[in-house]
């Protein structure tokens, strides 16, 4: 499987992590497509069930960042 | 609370067998405050017996669900349709929870997804520990509200025996002799004096030695007409 066909749901904090990586779409700076961001209000809301539940539905791994 | 720990996977498919409907019940009482058949736990059980049994190529279709309390029959009718359409319910409940479910439901096959530990207290933030036997004759009240039966390794009832060594059991050296404890606990209330008097030999028939226990308060049945 290549990079950019694997799937990594990336669990990133609203406050930082998720502005991050708006602030780098607005800079138009590159990530790979295969990072699906989802928003957290908070990394401190990061549960097994969610890692599970990413996992169940398909994805190759998962990243939190906060 | 009731204390229990969760059996390992391997075990808990073992149970399941070739069950094609998986009901995992959790309950919301003691095994949810000692992390062990929750909610939360039965969503996990759920998610991970599904994914397991479809990578082992034998996909199950699991759900969950939790009752407030497993241990009483009121609470699990609102679980009855859940259960009656399903090969198998994998009880996250303690023992009694596992069995309520079986004396309920007589044509439901029911597993345990726990094993249940003891009745105990947490002493931190997960750590568990076993504070009550339900001999069914509390003698608390002779030993400082310490009991000698669940945290003497051998029950003593006038302790402590010659394996108590600096505080410690000779069964593990980080049990506690609980015959130490009660010590201590005497003696800096000033009641050493309760120790004493020489226990005599307890009558055990008040333990499991009578065989099952029950309860009747005749003032709390009700009459046949109000059944």
């Amino acid at each position: 499987m290549t990079q950019d066909a694997l799937q990594i749901i990336a669990y990133c904090c609203e406050h930082c992590a998720y502005a991050a990586a708006d602030l780098a779409g607005g800079l138009r700076i590159q990530y790979p497509p295969s990072v699906r961001v989802v928003m957290l209000p908070c990394t401190g809301k990061m549960d097994v069930l969610l890692a599970l539940k990413a996992f169940e539905d398909g994805a190759d791994g998962i990243m939190t960042a906060g | 609370m009731i204390v229990a720990e969760q059996k390992s996977l391997e075990e808990i498919k073992k149970l399941v067998g070739n069950a094609k409907k998986v009901l995992v019940a959790g309950c919301g009482t003691c095994v949810t405050v000692c992390f062990a058949g929750g909610s939360r736990e039965a969503a996990i059980v759920s998610a991970e017996l599904r994914m397991s049994t479809k990578l082992a190529g034998d996909p199950k279709e699991v759900a969950d669900v939790t009752v407030q309390r497993q241990c009483e029959w009121e609470y699990l009718d609102e679980i009855a349709e859940q259960v009656q359409g399903v090969d198998v319910v994998l009880s996250l409940g303690c023992g009694v929870g596992v069995q309520a479910i079986a004396e309920h439901f007589p044509n439901v096959w029911v597993v345990p997804g726990l094993n249940t530990k003891f009745m105990g207290l947490p002493t931190e933030q997960g750590v568990w520990a076993e504070r009550c036997a339900a001999c069914g004759d509390c003698i608390l009240g002779l030993t400082g509200g310490i009991c000698p039966i669940a945290r003497c390794s051998k029950s003593l009832l006038n302790g402590p025996c010659g394996g108590s060594l600096d505080g410690h059991c000779e069964i593990n050296a980080e049990v506690p002799c609980g015959w130490q404890l009660i010590y201590d606990r005497l003696k800096s209330m000033g009641k050493l004096e309760v120790l004493m008097e020489i226990q005599a030999p307890k009558n055990w028939r008040t333990s499991r030695d009578g065989g099952p226990r029950k309860i009747v308060r005749e003032d709390l049945r009700l009459v046949s007409e109000e059944k």
